[in-house]
């Protein structure tokens, strides 16, 4: 017989009879029971909406090491032994994928799932003009194309993201989540009045494989967050203005919310980054320098231009005289919301970009005016 | 009927809001604090603020201009853009077209978005849906749009 004491929960108190052998001969351990180094006994309260991942975070539980001393899937808070296996891990720092908001926008972005299924009024459906349809199939081809990369990035780094960051690994977990669904409800689009998935060239690929191969998550983050995502962010609030029913009109509204919390994510991972490690800005620039080569090279790739400029127009008779105008309106927009986030994220860029800001017309005060605001970083 | 340059609208608005969390629930919680700038010919600009919290609308109160600086966003413009789409919404029941409160604020000649914090401002499109469902209330809601 051993005997063990229930940690700091009622020190002292033994238990005398336990086995130190099972029903079958096996040796038996109750270190558990004995008292771990682990923190008993906090309670946290759940508020008004549930007991939520902030609610938790209390005492040591709350803390996130800056660098884990631990490389296993040990839950963070658990008393560790020094034997538990090495996963590989090569993304160790905090400053690798932290972001000060991530906690809340998993919580948001559970709060905030929805069903392409069910959450969509497919019946209100109606046949719409030839051109027009082909437009919208055409945009759905391409969204169903783009949308999984914000699917297949997180997946490729977070099996290497140190288990300690478990908030940001959820969080990615929940945008692998939003990206299937968009991928999911922009294919249902596409066939469900009539149309179906029209053309796919190469324009789109190279956007694709750049944020696929980024060489750091980093700099992955850079590409697909904040350039990319922000980028089919003012795609998706495109998309809900030139909706022809509303069931795109819904579509693209609940595909935004989602779109921008990835982006919110990746503003602030940037920001993060960069406060706790300025050396990092230079990586993340470096991408950047050709991540808006190839966005461009995107936006202005035929495919994309020409079905949003026929939506904007509401078909193919005022395309030139309404679609284009608008459409180059709202790319400047879309730049403009780019810098702007770019200044918050701590990698001002108007000093960098060659994105040709005179001549689209973009106001530089206004955008280097959102540098200013600051989120305690912890 | 209420006017919809009045504190007592929005209030009205928000209570709707807090009464129906059968249409709010499937939204989610959303956690922002919007001003609403009316810019009338005569009477200065109205501007009210809105607390969203969870499921709830927590908070109504006409505010300043410093107040409305430190929202999480704006959305300007004159009296008549809102009177036309709070009209809109009361006619179909819900906004449509190019009067949805994304629609008027990506184009932004008649109700714009602003705010100083992009993080503040992407809060518009996070919580979208919900700030939608908040104004498509209207249609519940005996109005004077004009």
């Amino acid at each position: 017989m051993v005997s063990a004491t229930l940690g700091s929960q009622t020190p002292g108190k033994v238990y005398p009879d336990l086995p130190d052998q099972s029903p079958l001969g096996a040796p038996l351990d109750w270190a558990w029971l004995r008292g771990t180094r682990s923190e008993w006994g906090i309670h946290p309260k759940p508020s008004a909406r549930g007991l939520t991942m902030m609610d938790i975070a209390v005492g040591s539980y709350a803390e996130v090491p800056e660098h884990p001393p631990h490389r296993s899937m040990a839950p963070r808070g658990a008393d560790v032994d020094d034997s538990t296996a090495d996963m590989g891990y090569i993304l160790n720092w905090k400053t690798d994928m932290w972001s000060a908001n991530v906690t809340e926008l998993y919580e948001e972005a559970v709060a905030r799932q929805w069903s392409a299924t069910r959450d969509i009024p497919w019946g209100e459906l109606h046949e719409l003009p030839s051109d027009v349809e082909h437009a919208m199939c055409q945009l759905c081809t391409l969204l169903t194309e783009v949308e999984m990369i914000a699917a297949d990035l997180p997946a490729k780094w977070m099996w290497r993201m140190n288990h300690d960051f478990i908030e940001a690994k959820m969080f990615l977990c929940t945008q692998i989540m939003d990206e299937a669904r968009h991928a999911e409800v922009f294919r249902k689009r596409a066939l469900a009045n009539g149309g179906g998935l029209l053309l796919s060239r190469s324009g789109p690929t190279s956007l694709l494989r750049t944020i696929i191969e980024a060489k750091t998550y980093t700099q992955a983050s850079a590409l697909m967050h904040l350039l990319g995502e922000g980028f089919v962010l003012d795609i998706f609030r495109m998309g809900e203005l030139i909706a022809p029913t509303d069931v795109e009109k819904r579509i693209f509204r609940m595909c935004m919310q989602d779109e921008a919390r990835h982006v919110a994510y990746g503003t602030m991972h940037l920001r993060y980054a960069v406060d706790h490690d300025p050396d990092v800005a230079e990586e993340i620039h470096a991408a950047l320098d050709h991540g808006e080569q190839v966005l461009i090279d995107f936006g202005t790739a035929p495919d994309v231009s020409t079905a949003l400029a026929l939506l904007l127009a509401g078909g193919a008779d005022q395309v030139e005289e309404k679609g284009f105008p608008l459409a180059t309106e709202l790319t400047k927009k879309q730049l403009t919301s780019y810098l702007a986030r770019c200044e918050r994220a701590g990698v001002g860029r108007l000093e960098r970009t060659t994105i040709p800001l005179d001549t689209l017309g973009i106001d530089v005060e206004q955008i280097r005016a959102a540098g200013g605001g600051q989120v305690a970083a912890r | 009927m209420t006017a919809v340059d009045s504190v007592a609208f929005f209030d009205r608005l928000a209570d709707w809001m807090n009464q129906h969390p059968e249409r709010f629930a499937p939204l989610g919680e959303a956690e922002m604090v919007v001003v609403v700038v009316m810019e009338r010919d005569d009477a200065g600009a109205f501007r009210v603020r809105l607390v969203f919290d969870g499921l709830s609308c927590t908070g109504v109160a006409e505010t300043d201009e410093a107040g409305a600086a430190a929202a999480d966003f704006r959305l300007e413009g004159p009296l008549e853009a809102w009177q036309q789409m709070f009209a809109d919404i009361g006619s179909h029941g819900h906004a449509i077209g190019e009067l949805t409160i994304n629609s008027l604020a990506l184009v932004g000649d008649r109700i714009a978005c602003r705010g100083d914090d992009p993080m503040g401002l992407d809060k518009f499109s996070r919580f979208n849906q919900t700030l939608q469902e908040f104004f498509d209330g209207s249609a519940a809601l005996a109005v004077t749009t004009g």
